[in-house]
């Protein structure tokens, strides 16, 4: 018995002990470690983790960052913040975070944390250790820029890359309108994932809504993890409302999805942020029934186009390197972020955070979704209609078993269609 | 086969372990430092922990293994002290850590008032909104005060009141590390210290006959309601600080301060600690948060390990760690023939 | 109308939730806290052998329940008996468990949204005006069913009576030769084989994922609760109560209320009667 329980003992520390080992190793080579918070169990997080190492792996292909004369290879760190997952605290995301700065050193944090409560609670952190940031995926909330804007000299380390709820929710007014035109719709309904971006963004959608002439027939916000949305769909149907609006991330939308179609709503599903219609398998996974499901991507690349020539490079780039095609929000804007950092890095010509940051804000080049520049005082990405004067967004349809741009119109590969049974 | 059979293990005092007991003890070095050998290697060895700990990442590492130590002590005097198993920690956390956001950014109190200030009142308010539930018993308490920290952020969430979902940013944080380090680990120790005074005097005395036959007690004409909501209020107060203490480190505060983690957590640091020993669940939490940052790297695998080894530990050192090193430190164990 | 009609739905499906999770505590006082995993993986147990073993639906869902309901009850034969009675450490173990298994499904690659059952019926009817499909009405009818046998089966078979014979007074129980080890093995077999079936018959509606764990195990706790713990017929009743109270809540309130009601619901009974409104009250048991 007490031989056994010292083996035991002895067994765990050796085990303990190995698990430390390869942290305390140093390498030769001193590389630029990127740090990537990331939800890794969720589409937003590992769709921005193959978006940066695909970046990483192409330009230490080339030979890597020239810092200032010396020629060094790009490093990632990822490290699993769950915190997209409920019944984890915040606080678990920001020592992870932590644990990239302190003990995985890293000299820049990329991708996340992807839940919008984590990475504003991750900001405060940020300055204090003075690192620079750049958010790739899933933050929405305006709130961020806001932060930046409001407090610069605190907060000026955080960047963000893709589009945010506010450009998302004037990039579906122009297709509202212009559905509106088309077959005179004027009846909207809205249904909210209940988290702070997409709860803000409905309020947002309804007082724009009712400012343009829209006829805003309800508002319903959902708790996470519902999983029944008959009386949602049947107060939408009720009130003969023509577009359902969808803020929701998590993987039950799809129930969603699948119960509109079974009731044959004669409403458009219009999503934002609905991470279950973007991916490429979402076809195979509703058995069609999801077919003329909108989604907004929030950026091109993210969804095949022609944006900049860039852009397919990038598409086929992905799906080579990671055998599918580019799942949704995160992917290209991860990857560019590590490009526009590179470009920083080396006209800085050093990892000095603030010469950085003033490199990043002269950030400005051509990438896979338009022309990237960042707000100097929000540290937002700019955001445009045409991929020549800024970052465009992509929002597409699921036609006949495809994934199809339809906006903006710049880069659109189809029209959008209606289901036939709202036909008239 | 035939020798085992006729041989038992026995257990019996070491011969120190008797001497000490009482008065005597006084009497000589070797008898006073085998008394006070065990607390001066918890506290010294609690205090050059920082100190002995390169980088700042397990200095922060161990700040929140604090945090959750204060939980498991809260939860382990609630459990087998008083017969309240307390399954809210996470409730104790959220108002701690909101009433601490609340008075530093709508009131503008500094961390040093509001710490204390979260912790005092918080205790009072969980006290509180807990009294109606105080004379439920068993696994009726349980399952309510699990409920209870779901029902806040549900709440807030729902309400939109005190940032929703955003939470409140801008807390001021610690002015210096050296702070931001000791202070938690003293206040633990002086906790500790103090619960396990406590719980040896006459209050001590009656909050255990709560325990273990609360009928006796109302027989005695003692309001048994009253011991229990004092107890609670001792132990809400030590969560709530450490709901105050966690807020002001990430200088934020959200829904997720109701999170599960903080109730599960120091109930497994208590399992594997040695439940009833006050020390054990302190020194389970310095076992298992630290685990459970080495087991990161393994990304969502983590999770799985971890589960297991608390099954493991449940099912197989169900008297936890503590209790077995009590043991083993006061008696020696000797096969004797039947 | 409709809320009556999507009332019942909602009711029906908490109340498949929630029968495994009665049964299992009613027969051993075992709060099993690895339910909502159990629902989880019996629905990637069954997609992966529709789709990687390429199994017919049926026998697909026939095996699963075998399966799910043999993993109940070697969790609680290998695991759960050692801690059996120490109501904290049930809950800690059966919790770590059911962490283990949800963790370790999302580890195994079973993440996203692309894993979905097809729907047994395809299609959807009118009810006086109000479309619904095929398979929700299934859900109810199945539902139905199901209370009907497990009523007949605890009081017509050995096994069933045995079980309620342990549910109802365990020593007594014990004493006419009833093997209580034994039983509870069997009771969380079945519990688990219920939760598989509640998986089956609702995982179509949406798809499987493991956030729903979590989810499914609140929902059949708060059921449990209201209902009185242990009291099978007390947790079909309340299913039906907070099912409609939900479906009140987001046509009268907002569907953000929709959890908040629920975790009220738990609250509110406990304190006024924490035996739970069908439950038989024992006042000395539950409180001073």
């Amino acid at each position: 018995m007490k031989t056994a329980r010292i083996k035991m003992l002895v067994i765990f520390v050796a085990a303990v002990l190995m698990m430390l080992l390869p942290v305390q190793t140093v390498q030769a080579a001193k590389p630029i470690v990127l740090g990537l918070p990331l939800s890794t169990a969720f589409l937003y997080g590992w769709a921005a983790e193959r978006g940066v190492k695909l970046a990483v792996e192409e330009i230490n292909a080339k030979g890597g960052v020239d810092v200032g004369g010396e020629k060094r290879p790009l490093a990632v760190e990822v490290i699993d913040t769950r915190d997209l997952e409920p019944g984890v605290p915040v606080s678990d995301a920001l020592l992870a975070v932590e644990k990239l700065i302190l003990d995985k050193k890293a000299d820049f944090i990329l991708g996340g944390p992807v839940r919008s409560e984590a990475a504003l609670a991750a900001m405060s952190l940020l300055s204090k250790y003075k690192k620079v940031s750049i958010l790739t995926t899933g933050v929405l909330t305006p709130a961020y820029h806001a932060q930046v804007a409001k407090n610069y000299d605190k907060f000026k380390y955080c960047f963000r890359i893709h589009g945010e709820a506010q450009n998302l929710v004037g990039e579906m007014f122009a297709n509202f309108g212009e559905l509106k035109k088309k077959y005179g719709f004027n009846n909207l309904f809205i249904i909210a994932q209940d988290v702070s971006h997409a709860r803000g963004a409905a309020e947002v959608m309804e007082s724009v809504a009712k400012k343009k002439g829209w006829n805003v027939t309800g508002v319903e916000i959902y708790p996470t993890g519902a999983t029944d949305f008959s009386m949602g769909l049947l107060k939408a149907k009720k009130t003969k409302s023509e577009i359902i609006n969808i803020w929701m991330d998590m993987p039950e939308s799809a129930i969603l999805l699948k119960q509109w179609y079974e009731m044959k709503l004669p409403a458009l599903p219009f999503g934002s942020t609905l991470a279950a219609a973007e991916q490429p398998s979402f076809w195979k996974a509703t058995d069609g029934q999801g077919e003329y499901t909108l989604c907004n991507v929030v950026n091109a690349g993210n969804a095949p186009s022609e944006a900049t020539p860039w852009t397919m490079k990038f598409y086929n780039a992905y799906a080579k390197r990671w055998g599918v095609e580019p799942e949704g929000l995160g992917s290209s804007s991860s990857y560019m972020a590590v490009y526009v950092l590179r470009d920083a890095i080396e006209s800085a010509g050093s990892l000095d955070s603030d010469k950085v940051v003033t490199a990043l804000e002269k950030t400005d080049i051509m990438g896979v979704y338009g022309r990237l520049r960042f707000d100097p005082k929000s540290h937002q990405v700019i955001p445009a209609l045409d991929p020549k004067d800024g970052a465009v967004g992509s929002i597409l349809q699921w036609q006949n078993g495809k994934r199809v741009v339809v906006y903006p119109k710049s880069i659109a590969t189809g029209e959008i269609k209606l289901p036939p049974w709202m036909k008239k | 086969m035939a020798i085992t059979t006729q041989r038992r293990k026995e257990r019996i005092d070491r011969g120190i372990n008797v001497r000490t007991e009482g008065i005597y003890a006084l009497m000589s070095i070797k008898e006073l430092s085998y008394l006070a050998a065990p607390r001066l290697v918890l506290i010294v060895g609690l205090l050059i922990l920082p100190l002995l700990l390169p980088d700042m990442y397990w200095k922060r590492v161990i700040t929140i293994t604090c945090i959750y130590a204060f939980l498991a002590l809260s939860f382990d005097f609630l459990a087998h002290f008083v017969g309240l198993v307390s399954l809210g920690g996470a409730f104790f956390v959220g108002i701690g850590g909101y009433l601490a956001a609340i008075a530093n950014t709508y009131w503008g109190f500094p961390p040093w008032l509001t710490i204390p200030f979260a912790a005092l009142v918080g205790g009072a308010v969980c006290t509180l909104l807990l009294f109606p539930c105080l004379p439920l018993r068993g696994v009726y308490f349980a399952i309510v005060s699990l409920m209870y920290p779901l029902f806040s952020a549900r709440v807030i969430e729902a309400l939109d009141i005190f940032g929703g979902t955003d939470g409140i940013m801008g807390i001021d944080g610690f002015s210096n590390h050296f702070v931001e380090e000791y202070a938690p680990l003293g206040l633990l120790l002086i906790a500790l210290f103090a619960i396990r005074r406590l719980v040896t005097t006459d209050f001590g005395l009656v909050l255990r006959g709560v325990k273990d036959n609360d009928q006796a007690i109302r027989a005695s004409g003692m309001n048994v309601t009253f011991y229990k909501s004092v107890a609670v209020y001792i132990a809400s107060t030590m969560g709530c600080l450490s709901g105050a203490i966690l807020v002001h480190i990430y200088m934020w505060s959200g829904i997720s301060l109701f999170a599960l983690d903080f109730s599960i957590l120091p109930i497994a640091a208590t399992v594997i600690g040695g439940s009833g020993t006050l020390i054990g669940p302190v020194l389970g939490c310095f076992i298992l948060v630290p685990i459970s940052e080495l087991l990161r790297d393994f990304g969502t695998l983590r999770i799985v390990f971890y589960a297991l080894i608390l099954v493991g530990f449940i099912i197989f050192r169900s008297e936890g760690l503590m209790v077995w090193g009590q043991r083993k430190y006061h008696q020696f164990e000797r096969w004797t023939q039947i | 109308m409709d809320i009556l009609i999507y009332g019942t739905i909602n009711s029906v499906a908490l109340a498949l939730y929630a029968l495994g999770f009665a049964m299992v505590y009613g027969v051993s006082r075992l709060p099993n806290f690895a339910h909502g995993a159990l629902y989880v993986l019996s629905g990637f147990i069954t997609w992966t052998m529709l789709n990687s073993l390429g199994l017919p639906y049926i026998v697909s869902i026939v095996l699963t329940l075998i399966i799910t309901g043999i993993i109940g009850a070697m969790i609680y034969q290998f695991v759960l008996i050692r801690v059996r009675g120490m109501e904290i450490s049930e809950i800690i173990a059966s919790y770590a468990i059911g962490l283990a298994i949800l963790e370790g499904l999302r580890w195994g690659g079973f993440r996203g949204v692309n894993y979905t059952l097809p729907a047994f019926i395809a299609g959807s009817t009118n009810i006086a005006g109000i479309s619904v499909d095929y398979q929700r009405l299934l859900v109810v009818a199945i539902g139905a069913a199901v209370v009907a046998v497990l009523w007949l089966f605890t009081h017509y078979t050995r096994i069933g009576l045995a079980l309620r014979g342990m549910a109802q007074d365990e020593r007594a129980a014990m004493m006419l030769g009833i093997d209580s080890d034994l039983m509870a093995v069997v009771a969380m077999g079945f519990g688990s084989m219920l939760a598989a079936l509640a998986a089956i018959l609702l995982l179509p509606l949406g798809n499987v994922v493991v956030e729903a764990g979590y989810n499914v195990l609140i929902l059949a706790i708060a059921v449990c609760i209201v209902g009185g713990l242990g009291s099978w017929m007390g947790a079909v009743l309340a299913a039906f109560l907070i099912g409609f109270a939900q479906i009140l809540t987001v046509v009268y309130l907002g569907a953000q209320y929709q959890m908040v009601v629920a975790i009220f619901a738990i609250i509110l009974t406990l304190i006024l009667k924490p035996s739970g409104i069908f439950g038989q009250q024992k006042e000395l048991e539950e409180r001073v």
